[in-house]
């Protein structure tokens, strides 16, 4: 097969690629990142493509094999409590510290959703989280199947995963008040 | 009271952890009646769902993928084909 058929694909391709890795990844960065990859290992196994499929199809599934080994190797280690980051937030009884304690919001505010100057709180937030805590967050695999089924598929532990989103989730919500609602 | 509270229903730590198993797997019989209890016990946790609720929401519809053009990320897939494979 021709190489020149290949970077036909590309330009065929790489637009309906690309906006199913950024689905599924929620990042720019990383779904460019794949879908160069996924088109990288085309080229190499090009004779493996035997036109029983369409190139879509053959394509799609090497993203979605790419896709699957990103998160897997993220979620890999088993969670290591690094310091015990739940000590910041409870005393040795488990009650809330009282500065870390959740206070009312008022977020039946819809107008939140709109607010520039929330959206960049929010965002501040987000990327002071440790990587593999804000990747549990924008795991969007989690809206198209059962939670129990995408941990299998990883192969993580579900008390890995949600132990990530916990720890994850006390932090960005203690950001968020403390920047906005507080405030 | 709060030691009582922790012994028979849950401290907040467990309870917050509840709560976020809640949001995407399902809890135990036992794990949702202790969490139940201790909810309305407490209005630190009460607050802390509502809480985590909303920022599920937010990050759901945070389009913050604004869609930028491919035509770089062609060219450059593009031109890293035809470079190494001669």
């Amino acid at each position: 097969m021709s190489k020149n058929i290949i970077v036909n694909w590309v330009s065929d391709y790489t637009d309906e690629l690309y906006r199913w890795a950024l689905h599924k990844t929620s990042s720019a960065v990383i779904a460019e990142d794949l879908v160069q990859e996924t088109f990288l290992v085309a080229v190499e196994k090009v004779e493996h493509f035997r036109g029983d499929s369409s190139p879509k199809t053959w394509l799609f599934s090497i993203l979605n094999f790419k896709i699957i080994d990103y998160y897997r190797e993220k979620f890999d280690k088993p969670v290591s409590f690094d310091g015990n980051s739940l000590e910041t937030f409870f005393d040795e009884n488990g009650d809330w510290r009282a500065d870390k304690r959740p206070n009312k919001w008022n977020e039946a505010d819809a107008h939140l959703l709109d607010d520039v100057e929330f959206q960049a709180v929010l965002k501040k937030c987000l990327d002071a989280l440790p990587e593999k805590w804000s990747l549990s967050m924008k795991l969007k695999y989690l809206s198209e199947k059962s939670s129990d089924e995408i941990c299998h598929e990883l192969g993580i532990l579900p008390t890995n995963f949600w132990q990530i989103v916990h720890r994850a989730k006390l932090q960005l919500r203690t950001c968020i008040q403390k920047n906005w609602f507080d405030k | 009271m709060k030691k009582l509270m922790n012994i028979l229903f849950l401290s907040c730590l467990k309870a917050t952890e509840l709560i976020e198993k809640k949001l995407r797997f399902k809890l135990s019989f036992s794990e949702k009646i202790r969490l139940v209890m201790h909810k309305s016990m407490c209005e630190a946790c009460t607050n802390y769902e509502k809480q985590s609720l909303f920022i599920d929401t937010l990050l759901d519809s945070t389009k913050n993928n604004a869609e930028h053009s491919t035509e770089d990320l062609k060219k450059n897939i593009a031109d890293k084909m035809l470079e190494d494979k001669t």
